[in-house]
C-alpha cells in the first residue's frame, strides 16, 4: 500500500512536469481549451437573450447545469485520459509495457498520463460557471446539500469514466471505437447541456438510459433547483446519482478484466 | 530457463528451443523471420498458436504479473522510458514500479549510466535524445532491477561501435552474476561477440541452434593460416591439410577445422622450425547465413 501511494506520488509529479515544462505554452494551451469551450456558452447566452427562458430554464439555471457538466469531465480527465487515448496506448507500445510490468494495468493507464490542458480549461470553466450561477438560482446552501452536491460530482465523474473504460474495453475486440466514442459520448454530450425535457422521447431515454448524461447534470440540477418538469421523470432520479455511477463503474470494469484477457500484442 | 515446445505463432512454425540458465543466446533472423514474435511468447505477450511456452517453469501468459520482477524484456516499439520524462525521471519511475531502494537505485544507475555512456544525459528529456543515445537509456533502464531473465528485441540498433561493445561488456558480466539473456538481432557478426548460443530463424524455422564452433564447423570449416617461418622449410606431409604452398618464407595452409585444430599445426611447425608470425583467417559469417539460406 504504501509503495503504492509512493509510485503514484511519482506518476504524478512526473506527469505535471512534463505537462508544464513549457510554463507560458501550458497557460496558452489552458486557455484555449476553456476558451473553446465557453464558446458554445456565449452562444447559448445570447440566444436565450431573446428567448429569455427554454423549457422554463433561465439562463443562470442552465448555466448552472453546464457548470456540472465541465466540472465532473475536468475532474474525470485527470483519471481517465489514458483511457481516452487509449487507441494510441495501444499504438505506441505503451500497453504492452504496462502488462509487463508488476503492477495494475489500470493502476498504470490512469496514473501514468493525465491530460492537465483539458483538466484545468474544463474544470476552470466549470468553477466559473459555478461562481456565476449559483448564487442566482435560489439554491439555500446548508451541509446537506453541500454533501448531496459533492456525492453528485463523484457520481458524474464515475459515469463518464465508466463510458470510458467501456470503450477501452471494446477497443481490444473492435479497433475503430473513435467513431463509438465520438457518436456515443461527444455528440451526446453537446444535448447535456440543456434540461432533457426539451427533447424528444427518443433523446430523453438514450441521455437517460444508454448514455446516462441526465444522471451527470440534469438530475443533480433538478434535486437542487426543483423545477417544475421533473414532474416527467421518476422523483428518485433525484438521488441516483452516485449509486449509477458506482454501478456503471463496476460493470464496466467487470467487463474490462474479462477484456484484457483477450489482448493481442502484434507480430513485430 | 525457456522451453519452446512444438511452438508455432504467426511465421514461426514448429519451433523447440531450450535456453539452459546463464547462458547468453543469440536469435539471428532476417527482417519477418518471427525474432520478435519469438520474445514476446516468452514473455508472455502473445501466446502460441500451438505447442507450450514455458518461462521460469511456468506459462509466461498466466504468470506473468507474478514473475513481472524476475523478467525484463526490451522490444523495440516498446519503450521503457517515457518520452516526456528526462531520462534521471524515466529511472526514478521504473525504480518506483519496482520498489528499489533509493540506496540501490542510485547505486545501480551511476554503475549503468556510467558503463552504457548515458550519465551526461540524466537531464535530458528522452524524446530529445539521438537514436543511439536513447537505445542506450533503454537498455540501462531493462538492466536496472536485475531481472534473472533478459529478453532483448534487436538491442544493437542505432549503436555504435561504443555502444555495442559497452552492450557487451554488461550482458557478459549479467551472465556472469547469473542473468540469463534471450537476444535477437540481424547482425551475425555483433551478436556472435556475446553470445555463448546461436539459434538462426529462417523462413520460420529454427534451421541452426548451437554454440558459435558448432555453426563454424557445420557450416564454414575451412580456414587458412599463414605463418612466417625463420629456418627450415617445415615437413607437414603427415597433416590432414586440404593444401599448402611456399612463398618465400611464409607457408599458406588450408585446413578444415574438423580434422585439425589450428594448435596442432602450429605445434608440429614449431618442432621443426622458429615462427615469427601466425596470421588465421576464418570465413566470414555473413557468409554463412548466405551459406545457409542457399541450402534451404
Amino acid at each position: 500500500m504504501k509503495d503504492t501511494l509512493h509510485l503514484m506520488a511519482v506518476y504524478t509529479k512526473t506527469t505535471a512536469k512534463a505537462w508544464f515544462q513549457y510554463r507560458v505554452d501550458a497557460v496558452l494551451r489552458s486557455l484555449a481549451v476553456f476558451l473553446r469551450e465557453a464558446t458554445g456558452i456565449i452562444v447559448i447566452w445570447f440566444t436565450l437573450l431573446k428567448f429569455d427562458t427554454l423549457g422554463g430554464w433561465d439562463i443562470y439555471e442552465m448555466l448552472f447545469l453546464f457548470s456540472l457538466l465541465f466540472l465532473t469531465y475536468g475532474i474525470m480527465i485527470i483519471f481517465f485520459t489514458g483511457l481516452r487515448d487509449f487507441g494510441s496506448t495501444v499504438r505506441d507500445g505503451s500497453f504492452d509495457r504496462f502488462i509487463l510490468r508488476p503492477r495494475g494495468l489500470l493502476f498504470q493507464i490512469i496514473f501514468v498520463n493525465s491530460d492537465w490542458f483539458a483538466a484545468i480549461g474544463h474544470g476552470g470553466l466549470g468553477i466559473v460557471l459555478f461562481l456565476i450561477s449559483a448564487g442566482k438560482v435560489g439554491i439555500q446552501w446548508n451541509v446537506f446539500n453541500a454533501i448531496y452536491y459533492i456525492l453528485t460530482i463523484a457520481g458524474g465523474v464515475l459515469i463518464q469514466g465508466a463510458v470510458f473504460l467501456l470503450l477501452a474495453a471494446l477497443n481490444i475486440y473492435l479497433l475503430l471505437t473513435d467513431s463509438l466514442k465520438e457518436l456515443l459520448y461527444w455528440n451526446m454530450r453537446r444535448f447535456a447541456g440543456y434540461p432533457i425535457s426539451i427533447f424528444n422521447r427518443f433523446i430523453q431515454i438514450i441521455m437517460i438510459y444508454v448514455m446516462p448524461f441526465a444522471f451527470v447534470n440534469y438530475f443533480p440540477a433538478q434535486f437542487l433547483l426543483r423545477k417544475s418538469d421533473m414532474a416527467e421523470y421518476p422523483e428518485i432520479y433525484m438521488y441516483l446519482t452516485p449509486v449509477i455511477g458506482i454501478l456503471m463503474y463496476l460493470a464496466a470494469y467487470c467487463f474490462w478484466r474479462f477484456s484484457i484477457r483477450f489482448y493481442k500484442s502484434s507480430g513485430n | 530457463m525457456i522451453n519452446f515446445e512444438n511452438v508455432s505463432k504467426y511465421t514461426l512454425n514448429d519451433i523447440t528451443l531450450n535456453i539452459p540458465k546463464d547462458e547468453i543466446v543469440g536469435v539471428i533472423g532476417a527482417s519477418g523471420a518471427g525474432k520478435t514474435t519469438l520474445i514476446k511468447l516468452a514473455c508472455g505477450l502473445l501466446a502460441p498458436g500451438s505447442g507450450q511456452v514455458w518461462t521460469l517453469g511456468k506459462d509466461p501468459v498466466k504468470y506473468r504479473r507474478k514473475y513481472a520482477s524476475d523478467i525484463s524484456t526490451f522490444i523495440v516499439g516498446t519503450p521503457l522510458l517515457n518520452k516526456e520524462d528526462t531520462v534521471l525521471q524515466g529511472f526514478e519511475t521504473i525504480a518506483a514500479i519496482y520498489n528499489l531502494t533509493g540506496e540501490y537505485f542510485r547505486r545501480r544507475y551511476s554503475v549503468l549510466s556510467e558503463k552504457l555512456g548515458f550519465a551526461e544525459l540524466s537531464e535530458s528529456r528522452v524524446k530529445d535524445l539521438s537514436l543511439g543515445q536513447k537505445m542506450r537509456a533503454e537498455l540501462g533502464a531493462a538492466l536496472l532491477y536485475k531481472p534473472k531473465l533478459l529478453l532483448l528485441d534487436e538491442p544493437n540498433v542505432g549503436l555504435d561501435e561504443n555502444g555495442k561493445s559497452a552492450l557487451c561488456d554488461t550482458l557478459k558480466q549479467g551472465a556472469d552474476g547469473g542473468m540469463t539473456v534471450l537476444l535477437t538481432s540481424h547482425d551475425m557478426a555483433s551478436v556472435s561477440r556475446i553470445c555463448t548460443r546461436l539459434a538462426i530463424l529462417y523462413g520460420g524455422k529454427l534451421v541452426f541452434y548451437g554454440s558459435l564452433d558448432n555453426l563454424r564447423s557445420r557450416y564454414l570449416p575451412i580456414n587458412t593460416m599463414a605463418v612466417h617461418f625463420i629456418g627450415r622449410v617445415p615437413d607437414l606431409d603427415d597433416l590432414p591439410l586440404r593444401k599448402y604452398s611456399l612463398e618465400g618464407n611464409t607457408l599458406k595452409l588450408e585446413y578444415d577445422s574438423n580434422h585439425i585444430t589450428a594448435a596442432e599445426i602450429t605445434a608440429l611447425i614449431l618442432k621443426q622450425t622458429e615462427i615469427t608470425e601466425i596470421g588465421i583467417h576464418k570465413p566470414d559469417l555473413e557468409e554463412l547465413i548466405m551459406q545457409i539460406r542457399g541450402e534451404k
